[in-house]
């Protein structure tokens, strides 16, 4: 680095009456007191009262959530006839890149498909919600849904397993179709 | 019945002497009002960041039937912060001073506990008993004295009705303790408070702790300082140290309407005075002692549970001390249209019970406003560099505190000769145009004198890419 990319900022020189610091502090005042004007009398904050309001009930331009790009929670879809969509192929867990998807494959039931997940953990708190998954996947078994809102008292209860994330899949499939 | 509830009526206007109740009722407002202050303080914050504030828990916390579910706008909040403060684990690191650790805050307290005792909430109280005084006696006067409570006056001669039966006229101040040193007493009381967090930042056995408290020292000391001279502003005119007396007498109008308080006639002295305080108070702009950015917590980064509830308490109340001394000294304290007594020479004496109750009421709301105006500063302004607090004070508040009492004592003895009993009109004209042209000189000389040595500024140092005199190569 030479020395003339060096840019020296000097802090701004008080002028005779910012030097009383008094009218400052009056102008000051101001702003604030407009601020709390604004809230107690004429009402407006920019408070979500959470549990009763939601992000994802306001439009986005009022600082709603956008719905068609925010990842969330996953779920497992289910086909037409109720069965998990899953082929057990690996595929998300492989470009998992927090390594939180769990899969233990089995011969598959089913005619259609040589394998199905038996078991199918994915670990919430491991979890980064990157969308890997969901773009790894060749079968759109794994989806990313909105709900955002997940809690849990221990790790253990963290770790979604295959019949949470069916259960997850039937709680939002009405909201979001796949 | 009725003469049973006399009777208790007479044993204790006889026994209990009002300061006690007094006493009673002023600490239990101040420490009830502390909790609340501290809601009030996280609602002017969010307020001015465009939020709401605490606004869920009700008085019901959840448990009461019927208001379980009122939120009330956070009105139970204060409570449920003062449970959790009792209940949670009183946590004492290792390595801290024992005592000095438990003392600490207990200072605090304490303190500001006894301040409170010389404010004057509602003037002077005249009210009449009858008593009994055996015939033959001597002194009526002096036996009289005798058998009313403490702090009791009598005025004039007690009346003699028949019998043994006397009719007593007394008065007593409707003020816990009537000293005639009041403003001393509360400079001084005051002034420990900083023994608490000197203390607790020592005790602490934490750098953080003792930088934290360090600094309140400075800060106390620098700022003591303007904070008597403002005050001495008022003393040198009224020639009186008993708050109650202060009061009285601005208790009358100039022009008729003008309420003839000392904030009109020197609005410099209380700027002083109202700056000095918030340092006195360990407020923002000037709490550097509990500085987060810097020191975690400052002071008490150690402190936990009600220990640190009683740094919080000791904060807030002595925020209630000075703000009321504030307006006893510069708003006319309890003074307010209706409420003076019918004698124009002593305004605060008056017989009714109710009006000594309303003026303390009337005190303590302009105490609020006060403490409302600390929190919106707090909410307005950045800290201040610790080289900028002591210039502050060194370079700007001493000196034109100086020049205030000057001008002050100045007018004192060339318009009149001796200390005021009462400000007339013209003589608070003159002191508001001396006021104005004491400011304005200010300004002057201030534009003349150098300019402040430029400290915590970039420093050179050697090696470093700003440097003049570069290493030598391979150095």
């Amino acid at each position: 680095m030479k020395d003339s990319d060096v840019i020296i900022l000097e802090e701004p020189r008080l002028s005779r009456a910012d030097q009383f610091y008094l009218p400052q502090v009056l102008i000051g005042l101001g702003t604030t007191m407009k601020h709390m004007f604004n809230v107690v009398v004429r009402d407006k904050h920019r408070v979500l009262q959470y549990p009763e309001e939601r992000r994802e009930d306001l439009p986005v331009e009022k600082g709603g959530m956008l719905l068609k790009s925010y990842r969330g929670v996953h779920r497992l879809n289910k086909d037409e006839e109720g069965r998990v969509k899953c082929v057990a192929c690996f595929m998300c867990s492989t470009a998992c890149p927090a390594r939180c998807i769990h899969i233990e494959a089995a011969e598959s039931p089913w005619p259609d498909r040589e394998k199905y997940p038996a078991k199918f953990d994915i670990d919430e708190l491991r979890c980064i919600y990157c969308g890997m998954c969901e773009e790894a996947c060749p079968v759109d078994a794994i989806e990313l849904s909105h709900v955002y809102d997940i809690v849990g008292l221990t790790r253990q209860e963290m770790i979604f397993d295959k019949a949470k994330l069916l259960k997850i899949f039937d709680e939002t499939v009405k909201n979001e179709p796949m | 019945m009725m003469q049973l509830i006399e009777k208790g009526i007479d044993w204790w206007t006889a026994n209990i002497p009002p300061w006690a109740v007094i006493a009673l009722i002023a600490h239990g407002t101040v420490m009830l009002t502390v909790a609340y202050l501290i809601l009030l303080e996280r609602k002017v914050a969010s307020w001015v960041q465009d939020r709401l504030g605490p606004n869920r828990v009700g008085l019901g916390f959840g448990i009461i039937p019927i208001i379980k579910n009122w939120k009330m706008n956070g009105l139970g909040q204060p409570l449920a912060d003062g449970l959790k403060f009792i209940v949670k684990e009183d946590y004492r690191p290792a390595g801290v001073d024992k005592i000095l650790f438990t003392v600490a805050p207990g200072f605090m307290v304490l303190v500001i506990v006894i301040s409170i005792a010389v404010l004057p909430w509602g003037g002077t109280r005249q009210t009449d008993r009858i008593i009994s005084i055996p015939p033959g006696t001597a002194n009526v006067h002096d036996q009289a004295r005798r058998q009313l409570a403490q702090g009791d006056e009598i005025v004039g001669q007690p009346v003699h009705l028949g019998g043994d039966q006397y009719r007593v006229t007394y008065q007593y101040p409707f003020q816990i303790a009537n000293l005639n040193i009041g403003v001393l007493y509360i400079l001084a009381v005051l002034s420990l408070a900083v023994y608490g967090v000197v203390i607790g930042g020592w005790a602490s056995n934490n750098k953080y702790s003792f930088l934290g408290g360090l600094r309140a020292t400075a800060n106390m000391i620098s700022y003591e300082i303007p904070l008597g001279l403002a005050v001495l502003c008022v003393i040198v005119l009224f020639g009186t140290l008993d708050l109650g007396q202060l009061v009285e007498k601005q208790c009358h109008n100039w022009a008729v309407i003008f309420p003839a308080w000392n904030v009109c006639s020197q609005p410099l002295a209380f700027i002083m005075f109202l700056v000095c305080i918030h340092a006195e108070a360990n407020r923002a702009p000037f709490d550097l002692a509990e500085a987060e950015q810097e020191l975690v917590g400052g002071y008490h980064t150690e402190y936990s549970a009600m220990r640190f509830a009683m740094f919080f308490l000791g904060e807030y109340a002595g925020m209630i001390t000075t703000s009321a001394i504030c307006v006893a000294l510069f708003f006319g304290g309890w003074d307010f249209p209706g409420l003076r007594g019918p004698d124009a020479l002593h305004p605060a004496v008056t017989t009714s019970l109710i009006v000594c109750i309303l003026r303390a009421v009337v005190f303590f709301a302009k105490t609020g406003l006060i403490i409302f105006l600390f929190m919106w500063v707090r909410w307005t302004l950045p800290r201040f560099r610790f080289d900028q607090l002591m210039m502050l004070a060194w370079r700007g508040l001493i000196p034109i505190s100086l020049a205030m009492l000057m001008m002050t004592a100045l007018v004192v003895f060339a318009f009149h000769g001796n200390t005021y009993n009462g400000l007339g009109g013209t003589a608070a004209l003159v002191l508001l145009i001396f006021n104005l042209c004491t400011a304005f000189l200010i300004m002057l000389i201030s534009s003349m004198i150098p300019p402040a040595p430029a400290t915590n500024r970039r420093v050179k140092v050697i090696g470093s890419r700003y440097a003049e005199t570069p290493l030598p190569a391979g150095g």
